[in-house]
C-alpha cells in the first residue's frame, strides 16, 4: 500500500510538473533561402517567451508582470521550434509532427505565406489554434477555416494602403504618379500580391492608375538584369514590389546600374522591411518605401515597443523590423489566450481568440482583434520611406516622423 | 532594347559557363557527380567577402586566394571523400557529394549566418560603359571576360601539357592510363583542385554582383549540370558555348516570352537537345 502510494504520488508530481511547461509549436524558415529572417523571427519569439515566463513589469503588457501564466498557476510556455526551410511540403510535415509527437496545443508561423498555407490546414484538421504573424498572402483568410487568425495586414489592405498613399502623394505633392508595375517573386505572396494589385486597381481607375508592367521572376534567380530591362522598358512612375531581401537586393543594384528612376518603389511586406536591405545597400536604399509594422523611428514615440527592441537588438544586434514584431505578436498573444483561457483546451482557446481583444502598446494600432474569417482588423502599418538610412514614418500624417520624397533623384546625386 | 538583351544573355552565359568548364571536368571526364560544386563556389564568395570585410581587400586582389582555397578545398573533396567511393557503385559518389553540399552549406550558416552579404566596394563597382543605347556594367564585362579567360587557360592546359594529357588519358581509360605509368591519384587531385579553381575566380568575379550568402551557390551548380549535359560530357569549349547559350535564352525567353519561364526554357532546350543528340551538342 505504501509503495503504490509513492508511485501514485510520483506519478501525480510528474503530471504537475508536466502541466507547468505548455508547449506552443513554432515554425519558421530557420535554413534554407530565408533563413536569414526565419532566424530573426526566432529571437523575436524567444523574447516573447522571456517576457512571458520572466518578470517583466518594465514592459507593460498583460503576461509582462509576472512569471508564467497567471491563470494557470504559473505554466511556463515554451515554444518548440521546427524549420520549415521555405518548403511548403516540410511547413506542412513539421505541423503535423509537432502536434502528434511534441503535443502542442498551438501553432505559430511560418513567415513564407506558401508556408503557412498547409500548415494551417495541418492545425484545422487537429483542431487546434494557428496565428500567423507576417504571412500577408490574403488567401490565407479566405479559405473560412475555422482555427486560423493572421495578425499583418494581408495583401488586399497593402494594395488598397499602397494606392490610397500614391493618391496621397498625387494630391498633397503634385507627384503625377500614374503607371504602376508589378515586380513579384513566383511564389503564394507574389503571386497573390500581384492579383490583388489587378484587383484593387480597378477601383482607382477613376484616379487615373494604370498597370504597365507585369514582372514575375523565379524564386531562385541567379540573376534580375532581364526583369530590370522590361520594367525600364514600361517607364513606371511607380513600382510595387513583392520580394524577399535577397532578389530585392539584387533589383536595388541593377535598378541603379541600368538607371531605372521611377517616383515611388512600394514594397508588400518582405525584404524592404528587414533592417538588412539598408545595411546591404547604403545609400542606395534611400528612398524606398513601403507599410511596415514598426520602424526605428517610432521608438522614441512608444516606449514599451523601445524596451522590447533592447532585448530583441541584445540577441539579434539589429533593431526589430515589421515582420518580426508580427511574429514576436503572434506568440504574445497565443498565450494570452491560453491564458484568459484558464486552460490548455483548444476549444476554450479558440473561444477567446474568436471574441477577445489583445492589447498591443508595440503595435501603432495598440490592439488586435480578429475578425471573423480570422483577419485581425486594427492594421498596424504606417508607411516608411528610407531617408537617410532610416526608416521613418512618411503617411499617415498622425504619425509622420519625416515628410515624404515622391521622386527618386538621379543614381549618381545621392 | 533588343541588342541590350542579347548583351545581358552573353555576360550572363560566360558566367555559367566558368561554373560549368569546373564542372566538366570532374563529371564528364572523371565520371564524378559532385553536388558540392556551387557549394565551393560559395566559399569563394566568402572568402572574397571576408577578405573585403576584414582587410580590405578589392575582389580582385583576393583572386589568387579565393581560388588558391577553393583548389585546396577541391583536394581536400577528393582525398577525404571521393577517394573513398571512387570505386563503388557510382551512386555512392553522388550520395557522398549530396551529404558534403549539405554540410557545407549549412556549416557556413552556422559560421556566417543566413544574412544576405555584398562586397560592397571594388575597382569596378557601380563603374559602367555606354555605347549609343547600351549600358554595360563593368563588373558583369569583368566576369563575362574572367570567364573566358579562364576557359582559354583551362583547355588549352587540358590540351597541351603533360598533365593535361595525363587527365585526359584517365578519363579515357583509368586502367590503362595506370599501366602506361600514370599515377592516377594525383591526377584526380589535380582535376579536383582546377575544378576548384574554375569555381573560385567564378565565384569572385560573381561576389560583386550576386548576394553572398549559403545558398548561393545552389543554382549555379544546378544550371552547371544542364550545361555540362548539354555540352557534352567532358568538352571544355562545349561547356562553355553551352553556357552562352542558356544566357541568351534565359535572357531572350525571359524577355520576350515572361521572366517567369527564364529558366523553364533554359531546362526544356536542354530536354529537347538530349532527345536528338544525348551526348550533349558537343559531345564526342
Amino acid at each position: 500500500m505504501k509503495k503504490l502510494l509513492v508511485v501514485l504520488t510520483i506519478l501525480l508530481s510528474l503530471t504537475v510538473l508536466a502541466q507547468e511547461v505548455i508547449k506552443i509549436g513554432a515554425i519558421f524558415p530557420l535554413t534554407g533561402p530565408a533563413a536569414a529572417t526565419g532566424v530573426k523571427i526566432k529571437y523575436a519569439v524567444e523574447v516573447a517567451q522571456e517576457i512571458i515566463n520572466g518578470e517583466h513589469p518594465e514592459i507593460e503588457l498583460l503576461l509582462g508582470k509576472s512569471a508564467g501564466l497567471p491563470n494557470l498557476k504559473g505554466a511556463k510556455v515554451q515554444f518548440v521550434f521546427a524549420d520549415h526551410q521555405a518548403n511548403p511540403e516540410l511547413a506542412m510535415a513539421e505541423a503535423e509532427r509537432l502536434i502528434r509527437n511534441e503535443g502542442v496545443v498551438a501553432l505559430i508561423g511560418c513567415y513564407h505565406s506558401s508556408a503557412t498555407k498547409p500548415a494551417s490546414q495541418v492545425a484545422e484538421k487537429y483542431g487546434i489554434p494557428f496565428i500567423a504573424g507576417s504571412s500577408s498572402s490574403a488567401a490565407l483568410t479566405e479559405r473560412g477555416l475555422q482555427w486560423f487568425f493572421r495578425i499583418a495586414p494581408h495583401d488586399g489592405m497593402e494594395t488598397v494602403f499602397f494606392f490610397e498613399y500614391l493618391k496621397y502623394l498625387n494630391q498633397k505633392y503634385n507627384a503625377n504618379i500614374k503607371r504602376v508595375a508589378v515586380v513579384y517573386i513566383d511564389n503564394e505572396y507574389g503571386v497573390h500580391a500581384a492579383q490583388m494589385v489587378k484587383e484593387k486597381i480597378k477601383d482607382y481607375q477613376a484616379d487615373g492608375f494604370t498597370i504597365v508592367a507585369d514582372v514575375k521572376y523565379p524564386a531562385s534567380a541567379t540573376n534580375v538584369d532581364i526583369e530590370v530591362q522590361k520594367v525600364k522598358g514600361a517607364k513606371p512612375d511607380a513600382i510595387f514590389h513583392a520580394s524577399y531581401i535577397g532578389d530585392m537586393t539584387m533589383f536595388v543594384k541593377k535598378y541603379k546600374e541600368f538607371n531605372v528612376l521611377p517616383k515611388v518603389v512600394l514594397s508588400y511586406c518582405g525584404g524592404y522591411q528587414d533592417p538588412q536591405f539598408v545595411i546591404n545597400l547604403g545609400k542606395d536604399a534611400d528612398y524606398f518605401a513601403g507599410p511596415n509594422a514598426t520602424t526605428s523611428a517610432l521608438f522614441k514615440k512608444m516606449p514599451i515597443l523601445a524596451k522590447i527592441n533592447e532585448m530583441y537588438k541584445a540577441k539579434s544586434g539589429v533593431d526589430i523590423d515589421g515582420p518580426t514584431l508580427e511574429d514576436f505578436a503572434s506568440a504574445i498573444v497565443i498565450a494570452e489566450a491560453i491564458n484568459l483561457a484558464g486552460s490548455t483546451e483548444p476549444q476554450k482557446i479558440l473561444n477567446v481568440l474568436k471574441t477577445g481583444t489583445f492589447m498591443a502598446p508595440y503595435f501603432v494600432s495598440g490592439r488586435i482583434k480578429f475578425g471573423p474569417d480570422g483577419q485581425n482588423i486594427y492594421s498596424a502599418s504606417v508607411m516608411t520611406q528610407i531617408l537617410n538610412g532610416v526608416y521613418e514614418a512618411v503617411w499617415p500624417e498622425q504619425y509622420q516622423t519625416k515628410e515624404p520624397v515622391p521622386q527618386f533623384p538621379e543614381w549618381n546625386k545621392r | 532594347m533588343f541588342l541590350q538583351v542579347i548583351l545581358t544573355g552573353a555576360l550572363i552565359g560566360s558566367v555559367y559557363s566558368l561554373v560549368a568548364v569546373g564542372l566538366t571536368l570532374v563529371w564528364g571526364l572523371m565520371d564524378i557527380i559532385n553536388f558540392a560544386h556551387g557549394d565551393m563556389m560559395m566559399i569563394s564568395m566568402y572568402t572574397v567577402f571576408w577578405l573585403y570585410t576584414l582587410l580590405k581587400f578589392d575582389p580582385f586582389v583576393s583572386l589568387p586566394i579565393s581560388a588558391g582555397i577553393t583548389a585546396l578545398l577541391g583536394v581536400l573533396i577528393y582525398k577525404f571523400v571521393i577517394k573513398r567511393v571512387v570505386n563503388a557503385p557510382g551512386l555512392m559518389a553522388l550520395l557522398a557529394t549530396f551529404g558534403l553540399s549539405l554540410f557545407i552549406r549549412n556549416f557556413a550558416q552556422f559560421l556566417w549566418s543566413p544574412n544576405y552579404r555584398f562586397v560592397g566596394e571594388s575597382i569596378l563597382s557601380g563603374k559602367r560603359i555606354f555605347l549609343a543605347d547600351l549600358i554595360i556594367g563593368l563588373p558583369q564585362l569583368a566576369a563575362a571576360l574572367g570567364s573566358i579567360v579562364m576557359t582559354f587557360l583551362i583547355a588549352l592546359f587540358i590540351k597541351k601539357t603533360k598533365t593535361g594529357k595525363a587527365i585526359q588519358a584517365t578519363a579515357q581509360g583509368r586502367d590503362i592510363a595506370e599501366l602506361m605509368g600514370v599515377n592516377t591519384e594525383k591526377i584526380y587531385a589535380i582535376t579536383f583542385a582546377l575544378s576548384g579553381i574554375c569555381v573560385g575566380v567564378a565565384g569572385t568575379l560573381l561576389s560583386g554582383i550576386f548576394p553572398v550568402y549559403p545558398e548561393a551557390g545552389a543554382m549555379y551548380g544546378l544550371l552547371a549540370f544542364v550545361i555540362v549535359a548539354l555540352g557534352g560530357f567532358g568538352n571544355i569549349w562545349g561547356a562553355f558555348y553551352a553556357g552562352i547559350l542558356i544566357g541568351l535564352t534565359e535572357a531572350l525567353g525571359g524577355f520576350y516570352l515572361g521572366t517567369q519561364f527564364k529558366y523553364a526554357l533554359a531546362f526544356l532546350i536542354y530536354l529537347l537537345v538530349l532527345q536528338f543528340r544525348p551526348k550533349g551538342l558537343f559531345g564526342w
